[in-house]
């Protein structure tokens, strides 16, 4: 590729993502608010519903879409799909648990998802441990998303750009904006990011369709498909290796992994109801993969000899549509990559100094603001960026191992949600017994039976969580009581029994 | 303590949660081993359809579920 005007289109976009990024703050909010966790962390809480539906839909759409979602289509077919239903799902979790997040936050001022699990439990070392773990899984996914933008540059300059400058250039953009601006900038930014890639997605796929087919309809791409390669319009793929149990075991264990970044987004609404209406609509975003799909099927029979599936996007622009459409896509491609490790590497840093340091160095609360904003720079340029320039092999291992820990939380989120008498001890050894197994089955004996080992570790750590939290002190009845006024407003049911029980309603929780 | 639950406790909240629950099987074995056929409806593939299909569902079963929240002013 001669022509510079992928790569011009390409830092125009970086461009004004930081102008967008850097005004994020607006006038109301002076440089020692942002000094504030309130303010610094979840934008003060004041995120209206569009903001918001923009921000989670484009942090949820990652350079996956762009690369990885063409890629499985290319190599595997329709399997891709179980990420749209995946994302959908999350939309659910979203509206049932997002405005519950919102209150939790408000009325006892939580910023951060450990923050939330050290309350309920009353226990600081919970919550630091589930900041520090957390903090390994978002580490990887921060890491893999640089990546993906260093080599977007790299590809959009023809390699002027190399890999470990595209890194330092994309982190020192992000860093720029994320310390002015916090998770204001990320609001706006994810904001211009979503509305792009959606523009985006559709041009390319069209176009791409158009000089396929000759026709601006998908039917062509999959008649051609289905004549010749029927096996990619079913499960378990081309590669044989999407079976039933593992599309529906990935969704699951994907819908239940809360990530902190989602709970700081939630927290930043302006009111429990914009989480509600944002999250109603989040589902039609999605829209945002088919297209990209679509290429990815049309790579099948165009580029049969594709060393690198998650390039069939990139490589069919190249070699089939205008140079501005490849301007496009790499801009496309570059937002998609920032929209989701900004916030990654903003929860980061967030949750360190809230609930690691802080409690650890007894810290202020405006000392801890302050520690919050520029522990950025260190996480950026001497973790991030040493381990995207190296791109470890056993990265994607790790962001595995990572996302199946994230999981294996969830009896902490069962105890703030739904059962009373979940105990501290109960939820550290659920999670400690869950995160081996994951371990084991993701590392020593990969997905057994075709069962994701997220799934795996669920199995193991639900029963030991119930179990040892029946045997082990509950936490303080007075704490339990406030967390469910809000998680059960219209009181709890006693399983077992036809009454309904009322006693949060008198005050007291037996 | 030990036995208390949080449970829906209208005929509407019960709805919602049959109908979360029936949009979760919908996209998940065995309902999809149902529609797993290199079959096109619309120009599509019938596993393409299907996805969208449920991923709106969720946006109506959302819409519905507001109204019920919003009338019982859960907020």
């Amino acid at each position: 590729m001669n022509s510079i005007w992928p790569l011009l289109i390409t830092l125009t976009y970086v461009a004004v993502a930081m102008v967008i990024g850097l005004h994020a703050r607006g006038k109301r909010a002076s440089r020692a608010d942002m000094n504030n966790l309130e303010e610094w962390g979840v934008a003060g809480r004041s995120m209206g519903p569009i903001t918001l539906y923009l921000l989670i839909a484009a942090g949820s759409v990652s350079a996956y879409t762009f690369m990885g979602a063409p890629g499985w289509a290319y190599s595997k077919g329709v399997a891709v799909f179980y990420v749209a239903i995946y994302l959908a799902y999350l939309a659910l979790v979203a509206w049932y648990f997002g405005p519950k997040v919102w209150e939790f936050g408000e009325q006892f001022g939580h910023v951060t998802q450990a923050s939330a699990i050290a309350d309920r439990y009353q226990s600081p070392a919970l919550g630091a441990l589930a900041a520090l773990v957390m903090a390994i899984g978002s580490v990887a996914y921060a890491v893999l998303q640089t990546i993906g933008s260093a080599y977007i540059l790299f590809v959009m300059s023809g390699g002027l750009i190399p890999i470990w400058l595209g890194v330092l250039l994309v982190l020192a953009c992000i860093a720029v904006y994320l310390y002015a601006s916090g998770q204001r900038a990320i609001g706006r930014t994810n904001a211009f990011q979503g509305v792009l890639m959606l523009f985006v997605a559709w041009a390319v796929g069209l176009w791409a369709v158009n000089s396929a087919t000759g026709g601006m309809s998908f039917a062509g791409v999959f008649e051609r498909i289905q004549t010749e390669h029927g096996e990619f319009l079913t499960l378990p793929g081309a590669g044989g290796d999407m079976s039933f149990s593992f599309w529906t075991t990935s969704i699951i264990v994907s819908m239940f992994s809360f990530m902190p970044p989602v709970w700081t987004q939630w927290m930043s609404a302006s009111s429990a109801r914009t989480i509600r209406r944002s999250a109603t609509w989040l589902p039609t975003y999605y829209v945002v993969i088919l297209p990209m799909v679509v290429v990815g099927f049309i790579g099948i029979y165009s580029l049969p000899e594709l060393a690198r599936a998650d390039t069939v996007a990139l490589e069919y622009a190249m070699q089939h549509l205008p140079v501005v459409l490849v301007g496009l896509l790499g801009a496309g491609t570059l937002a998609a990559s920032m929209s989701s490790s900004e916030p990654f590497i903003h929860s980061i840093s967030l949750s360190l100094s809230k609930d690691v340091l802080q409690p650890a160095l007894k810290l202020t609360d405006g000392v801890t603001g302050k520690l919050a904003r520029r522990l950025i720079l260190p996480i950026m340029f001497l973790v991030v960026a040493p381990l995207a320039i190296a791109e470890p092999g056993s990265l994607v291992m790790i962001l595995l191992v990572g996302l199946g820990f994230a999981s294996q939380v969830l009896p902490a989120f069962i105890g703030m949600f739904f059962w009373p008498r979940a105990s501290r001890l109960g939820v550290m050894a659920g999670i400690v017994a869950g995160f081996l197994i994951t371990v084991a089955f993701t590392t020593l004996w990969p997905h057994p039976l075709g069962i994701h080992a997220g799934f795996w570790g669920l199995m193991v750590n639900l029963p030991v969580f119930v179990t040892v939290s029946l045997f082990t002190p509950a936490t303080k009845a007075d704490v339990v009581e406030r967390f469910f006024r809000i998680a059960a407003p219209q009181g709890l049911t006693r399983l077992g029994r036809r009454e309904e029980q009322r006693d949060l309603e008198t005050g007291h929780v037996p | 303590m030990r036995r208390l639950f949080v449970l829906p406790n209208s005929r509407a909240g019960w709805g919602l949660l049959i109908a979360f629950v029936a949009l979760v099987l919908a996209g998940t074995w065995p309902v999809i081993g149902l529609v797993n056929r290199a079959t096109l409806v619309m120009g599509l593939p019938l596993m393409v359809v299907w996805s969208y299909c449920v991923i709106f569902a969720c946006v109506v079963v959302m819409l519905i579920g507001n109204r019920i929240v919003e009338r019982n002013d859960h907020e």
